[in-house]
């Protein structure tokens, strides 16, 4: 039996009290899924995919992550719970004041790894997501898609537990979809993470099994 | 530009506070350095019935340093050479014994009077005569300067720290977004704060250089010499120790600053 990566019981999320956004919501996420949380704008699927990454802490029930407990997590356990995840933003969060490189980087120097280990690492990924001879560059000079890629290569660089990923490719044209897409599941088939997705609509033409979450009323339900 | 501004913005309260605290430790030095200076320019004459001994008078009188004994037979050969028939060596047991006394330090007006009466108090010493030099006004000067010193001191540090505080903050601001991508991949805190303390350490060893410099000049420069009529205010080793001191001083009053500023970050960051 897999294991559960992600356990919510009775979950309820709110910035403010007694505006609850998500309510006792009871789910599981086991290890190596590939997950699409659905929901209309403004349902909670981005609040529901903070909580995952300790952003928003859970108001009542429970939040378990890798087997973490996330309602009084110390700021220590969170960053080292932080470190087995990889996160993707609608908007990139690339730091602009560093170059592609140094962007992609970033995890494996989190992890203590060596620099020559960085750069070669960091050197694959960008040619896994075809931004080879791009290493120099700043975010600024990149287009959305190509910031998005650096952002993917970003979050597989320490090779992650579970991917998070808040609209992948909300903003991106049809080919960086296809490559991010692509990117999500080789990381699911080839590395065993576990992808957690939050989107508007799930790609048609995606070629692993995965689990549909949908969010209505601030209710997270089962769909398949 | 901006960054030049905001390295000045740092730079300015570092340099006040620590120009502050090097004057005021300067001032304290110059006035131990003169005191010294001064010890040799004053006398303190005992007469005794008998032999005093040095040990004897540290007991009672701990900043006694030196006593040498005047010899009596330079005074009455001065006095033979006058014309007057005089049998010396019978001269010679009626007089009593006459001692110059050293001190550690310069003593005060109100030092010297207090130290003439314990002196009288020792059992064999008839009288005690203290020469002071007109260095006193400049002595008083520098006692003056050293207490203003501390009260400028006080109020440039809580203004300096301030303005110190205030910078870092708008740092803190300019570079959240990297700090708080950096928390969302685990970096630990010293790793999320580096950027600013790099930029704070910089900024230090900047200020303390500028103050070392100044000061450097300041010693250097004939006007403070000629104006005390002393030669080395300050010896080197002084002021190379005092730079490192505030350097150390800046770095404190920085990197407490970052740290302080990054732990208000919001918690669930």
């Amino acid at each position: 039996m897999a294991k559960k990566v992600i356990v919510a019981k009775d979950l309820v999320l709110s910035y403010k009290k007694n505006v609850p956004i998500i309510k006792n919501s009871t789910f599981s996420i086991t290890s190596g899924s590939f997950v699409f949380i659905t929901g209309a704008s403004g349902s909670g699927k981005s609040t529901l995919l903070r909580s995952f990454y300790g952003e928003l802490r859970p108001r009542s029930g429970s939040l378990h992550v890798g087997g973490i407990l996330l309602n009084d997590i110390k700021p220590s356990k969170l960053s080292f719970l932080r470190k087995y995840l990889g996160i993707i933003f609608q908007d990139y969060k690339l730091i602009k004041e560093w170059n592609v490189k140094k962007n992609v980087m970033l995890p494996l120097l989190i992890a203590g790894y060596s620099k020559d280990v960085c750069e070669a690492q960091t050197k694959r990924l960008l040619k896994h997501v075809r931004l080879e001879g791009k290493e120099e560059y700043y975010p600024v000079e990149l287009s959305g898609g190509e910031q998005q890629r650096v952002a993917m290569a970003r979050a597989l660089a320490h090779n992650p537990v579970i991917i998070l990923a808040d609209e992948p490719t909300g903003n991106l044209d049809d080919y960086s979809s296809r490559v991010i897409w692509g990117l999500l599941e080789g990381a699911n088939e080839q590395l065993g993470s576990t992808v957690v997705v939050v989107t508007h609509s799930i790609p048609k033409d995606l070629n692993v099994p995965y689990r549909h979450l949908h969010i209505e009323n601030g209710v997270v339900y089962e769909i398949s | 530009m901006r960054s030049l501004k905001n390295h000045i913005s740092l730079i300015i309260p570092l340099f006040a506070i620590l120009f502050t605290v090097e004057f005021y430790l300067l001032i304290d030095k110059i006035i131990k350095n003169y005191e010294k200076y001064l010890s040799k320019d004053y006398s303190i004459v005992v007469v005794a019935k008998e032999p005093l001994k040095l040990e004897n008078l540290r007991q009672k009188i701990e900043d006694v340093i030196k006593l040498k004994e005047v010899d009596s037979s330079l005074v009455l050969g001065r006095l033979k050479q006058t014309g007057i028939d005089l049998d010396p060596d019978q001269l010679k047991s009626y007089l009593p014994r006459f001692y110059k006394l050293y001190l550690s330090s310069f003593p005060s007006t109100q030092r010297l009077q207090s130290l003439k009466e314990e002196l009288l108090q020792i059992e064999g010493i008839q009288r005690v005569e203290t020469f002071t030099k007109t260095h006193e006004k400049i002595y008083k000067f520098l006692i003056f300067l050293n207490n203003i010193s501390k009260f400028f001191l006080a109020i440039i540090l809580v203004t300096g720290l301030m303005l110190v505080f205030k910078q870092i903050e708008i740092w803190n601001l300019e570079h959240s977004e990297r700090m708080y991508i950096m928390a969302l991949f685990g970096a630990p805190f010293w790793m999320r704060i580096a950027v600013l303390l790099k930029l704070s350490i910089i900024d230090t060893l900047i200020s303390t250089l500028l103050v070392y410099l100044i000061y450097l000049y300041l010693l250097n420069s004939n006007y403070l010499k000629e104006l005390l009529g002393v030669e080395d205010l300050v010896a080197p080793r002084q002021i190379a120790s005092d730079g490192l001191w505030l350097f150390g001083l800046g770095l404190f009053i920085s990197i407490f600053t970052v740290i302080v500023v990054s732990l208000r970050e919001p918690k669930n960051r």
